[in-house]
């Protein structure tokens, strides 16, 4: 079996300030992978290296065991050698972001098939056609030919992870998916999430959800101030976490 | 019922005149606001861009422009352009008489520079206001700079600016009768010509004032259409 998602000695700083000091991840096909941790920690930035939403200031990733190349520019910043490499390996990746960011001059299913069409080149009718699918697996398709505009957040969310499905990713990366949800909406977008991780799909999850994470993750990785703190399964974390701030991260946190 | 004589078409009134003369201000407008999208687009780039001395020529561009009245920029782009024509002739082929440059196109440029630094600001404007997050999540489907430009960033900007560039646009309409001074005859200049020769100012400056009413009132009702067909998915439809 192929490694799905290495990281090695990942690190990344804003100016002065380090966010992600050295991480290295491994996940496995089929590996739900729950990044937790107090804000400020990196999570999202760490996500959002793996697609290269922010440039690594080092490090590498490989996705499906390929090497992300990277180089220099001429101010001596880091950045990808190939681009075409890049947005290739993006479609590998697809994402699901906090706040849906669904394109709000697109109807929600052309939210869904503009990528398989401009950038994937299939046929409209063959788009059109996995659009609705896709739209159908998450429970919206009968608002297929609404503006995202009208759509609750919830509503919003279930589109936008279909329009990363549509890409036909090997690995769907979540940035707090449910954070901007209000707490009745968040339900129904969890729930699609259970049913991906039980289809066997490689995901990982920044989230503040810890019910999801004990529940569906195959590995849970808590990070403290841009370095992972600690790591395994999900029952060990919870049930005996080892250090000091975790237990108190989990202490402020599995309330409620 | 003097008036209706002046304004009569034919040799004896001023009616096919004055239509005329409409027709080049439109021309000239169409032509301004072109040049000015087409300007804009560099002022645009300009101002957003990361090198300090590109972004410095671009606020120089618009704060020159948008700070100096309107009439001395044309008189100032009109005897600049003749000047740097006629001494180019000079320099270059030992040319030394008065050349008359084409007015419609002084006018149209003069006019249009003006007209672009406006647009600058509202096209810059418009690019910053679409959500960064709609960017990343082009990005994250595999979308390359092209698609993400001409797929997400446009349609967005024009929204956002289709508003101002209406403003832009009347603007500029408006801003063509400065070019009488230039001599060439669109509304104004024409109205300016028929009251000095029949001595009814008052009729000719009120239908003047009629026919530029006319050419705003149509354009700002083209321009809502556009507002509403730019703003699908915005104000439409409550689920």
């Amino acid at each position: 079996m192929i490694t799905a998602l290495k990281i090695k000695n990942l690190t990344k700083s804003f100016g002065s300030l380090d966010v992600i000091k050295g991480i290295s991840l491994t996940a496995n096909q089929g590996d739900v992978i729950c990044i937790i941790g107090s804000s400020g920690s990196g999570k999202s930035t760490l996500l959002r290296c793996i697609n290269l939403l922010e440039t690594p200031d080092s490090g590498d990733v490989w996705v499906n065991e390929e090497l992300i190349s990277m180089t220099k520019n001429k101010a001596g910043d880091p950045c990808p050698a190939d681009y075409k490499q890049v947005d290739r390996i993006r479609t590998k990746l697809a994402m699901v972001f906090q706040d849906f960011n669904l394109w709000t001059h697109m109807t929600v299913l052309q939210n869904v098939i503009e990528s398989p069409i401009h950038v994937q080149k299939i046929s409209k009718q063959n788009a059109i056609d996995r659009g609705y699918d896709l739209l159908k697996k998450v429970g919206i398709n009968e608002k297929a030919e609404q503006y995202p505009s009208s759509l609750s957040g919830g509503q919003q969310q279930r589109v936008a992870i279909a329009r990363a499905l549509a890409v036909n990713p090997d690995i769907l990366l979540f940035d707090e998916p449910t954070s901007s949800l209000d707490p009745e909406l968040v339900g129904e977008v969890l729930r699609v999430m259970k049913s991906l991780a039980k289809e066997g799909r490689t995901m990982i999850v920044v989230t503040h959800e810890m019910g999801f994470a004990k529940e569906v993750a195959s590995k849970v990785v808590f990070l403290h101030e841009g370095l992972i703190e600690e790591q395994g399964e999900a029952k060990e974390v919870f049930n005996s976490p080892k250090s000091e701030r975790l237990k108190q991260f989990l202490a402020s946190n599995l309330e409620g | 019922m003097e008036f209706i004589h002046l304004l009569s078409l034919g040799d004896q009134g001023w009616g096919d005149e004055m239509l005329r003369a409409t027709m080049v201000t439109i021309m000239v407008s169409i032509s301004a606001m072109c040049i000015g999208l087409f300007v804009s687009i560099f002022g645009t780039i300009a101002k957003l861009s990361k090198n300090r001395l590109i972004r410095a020529i671009g606020n120089t561009y618009t704060t020159v422009v948008r700070g100096i009245p309107e009439l001395l920029v044309i008189y100032l782009l009109y005897f600049g352009f003749n000047n740097a024509v006629m001494s180019i002739a000079n320099s270059l082929f030992g040319y030394n008489q008065y050349i008359e440059l084409p007015v419609f196109l002084i006018a149209a440029l003069a006019v249009g520079i003006i007209s672009g630094a406006y647009s600058t600001e509202v096209i810059r404007g418009a690019f910053l206001v679409v959500p960064r997050g709609q960017i990343e999540a082009a990005k994250s489907v595999g979308m390359n700079k092209f698609l993400v430009f001409y797929r997400v960033l446009i349609p967005q900007v024009l929204r956002y600016a289709l508003p101002g560039l209406g403003n832009v646009w009347q603007l500029t309409l408006k801003d063509t009768a400065l070019i009488m001074v230039t001599g060439l005859v669109e509304i104004m200049r024409q109205a300016h010509i028929a009251s000095g020769s029949t001595y009814s100012p008052f009729t000719f400056y009120m239908s003047a004032a009629i026919l530029y009413l006319v050419l705003t009132t149509a354009s700002s009702m083209a321009l809502n259409s556009a507002e509403n067909w730019a703003n699908k998915g915005v104000k439409r439809e409550k689920a």
